[in-house]
């Protein structure tokens, strides 16, 4: 089984460069998550085509049926959001607009950092933050940690598969245990595959001090430049907002 | 440093922030938005004092703070968490090196000091409260004004003594646990 975060790099379609997706995750944070800009109209518009780009991304990166399916879900809670939440009042009004909320503001990153995730080889990565000049003392942890998600979730969904057979778990009879029975052995294998990472990492002349080469050719394309402009937009309109000259 | 102390920040890393990513997802019940500088410190105690037993060189505890704080950029709490992150990170490091990077002692403050970049990342709603509700409107004015109730300016200290207690309180936890679980199956 593919999981959500695992790397499938045969069939991955059209290839962004690391840095561009990079970017597109930083600008959904600030302008998705983080709402920077909502006052002005023109900035929230090009935010929603923003949000539409993960989605985008994920029709080039051949995932069809996920993408379709998103955004179906993204363009029916944005314009439920825009239309028929206002509508409400009280309990139904504050319920409604924090589950719009929830689902617009944070489905966009999330998505873009699962494409991310699952389109960008750990080589490529090294590589893009190789040329960002980012120390050595950061990367490998980062590329470690990126790569060991989807081994965490995959090891935590089976451990708690297990307790729930015991019932240990809300609710239950062990529901004392709740924690303590799921960390303890999510932390045992973690270190286990940890050992062996570290020894196939060694063999790979990974922490040598001299400098590492990369056979990766990472670079920006026209499929960049495009992503690039318009993220570059959203962050001019921005300004252009907070200057004074649009609204 | 060496390869095999960078590998093992990334894996302790992993776990941590999943425990707050888990944690942080409670934060859209108003109520329970200050029991992330409680849980936090305690349920990441436990995998904080393992990688405790596995820091010996200066740099390690550090690093992983500020990967701590750059995750919190990445996931859009702005910059407040990174710039107390790279700090605090430093304190850490500094209190479990005066315990020689053994002294069980020191683990369990170093947890304590090293929980306190949880509370940094409030920072926001304290101090530039207006801004910070003017980008998320569209929490709905319910959410905005119960938040507001709960966190007067004075919570401030409240939030950060709170992390650091907890993260005693984690760390005590992680010590038993260490010596229950992790001594026995000898990974300690």
């Amino acid at each position: 089984m593919k999981g959500m975060f695992s790397t499938d790099i045969e069939n991955r379609g059209l290839v962004l460069d690391p840095r561009t997706k990079l970017t597109v995750v930083i600008a959904l944070v600030v302008f998705s998550l983080g709402g920077a800009g909502s006052g002005f109209y023109c900035v929230r518009a090009a935010v929603i085509a923003l949000c539409l780009l993960p989605i985008v991304l994920l029709f080039t990166a051949r995932r069809y049926k996920k993408a379709l399916l998103l955004a179906a879900l993204f363009v029916l809670v944005k314009s439920a959001e825009i239309w028929l939440v206002p509508q409400f009042t009280g309990a139904a009004l504050s319920i409604s607009s924090i589950v719009c909320m929830f689902i617009v503001r944070l489905m966009p990153s999330l998505v873009m950092g699962s494409y991310m995730l699952s389109t960008t080889t750990v080589s490529e990565f090294t590589a893009a933050m190789q040329r960002m000049h980012i120390p050595q003392n950061i990367t490998i942890p980062l590329s470690v940690m990126f790569r060991f998600f989807p081994t965490v979730t995959e090891e935590f969904s089976s451990i708690n598969a297990a307790m729930k057979m015991r019932d240990i778990r809300i609710g239950g009879k062990g529901a004392g245990k709740l924690i303590e029975y799921r960390l303890v052995p999510l932390m045992v294998c973690s270190v286990n595959i940890g050992s062996e990472l570290s020894a196939a990492a060694l063999t790979r002349g990974l922490g040598t001090k001299t400098k590492r080469t990369n056979i990766c050719k990472i670079g920006f394309r026209l499929q960049d430049l495009t992503v690039l402009l318009l993220v570059l937009s959203v962050f001019v309109l921005w300004v252009l907002g907070m200057a004074g000259v649009i609204k | 440093m060496k390869g095999k102390d960078l590998i093992n920040i990334g894996i302790f890393s992993a776990i941590y922030f999943v425990i707050v990513f888990v944690v942080a997802m409670l934060g859209f019940v108003p109520i329970l938005l200050p029991m992330l500088a409680v849980l936090v410190p305690i349920i990441g105690g436990i995998p904080f004092e393992l990688f405790l037993t596995r820091t010996k060189k200066f740099g390690m505890i550090w690093i992983m703070s500020v990967i701590m704080g750059l995750l919190m950029l990445l996931t859009g709490m702005s910059w407040p968490p990174l710039a107390v992150s790279a700090v605090t990170g430093l304190l850490a490091e500094l209190v479990f090196k005066a315990g020689k990077y053994r002294s069980a002692a020191m683990a369990v403050l170093t947890n304590a000091v090293f929980s306190l970049w949880v509370a940094a990342n409030y920072l926001p709603l304290f101090f530039a409260a207006e801004k910070y509700w003017e980008s998320r409107k569209d929490y709905g004015q319910d959410y905005i004004d119960k938040v507001n109730k709960l966190m007067p300016t004075w919570m401030c200290p409240v939030m950060f003594a709170s992390a650091f207690v907890c993260g005693i309180i984690g760390g005590l936890l992680g010590r038993k646990l260490l010596k229950k679980h992790f001594e026995k199956a000898g990974i300690a």
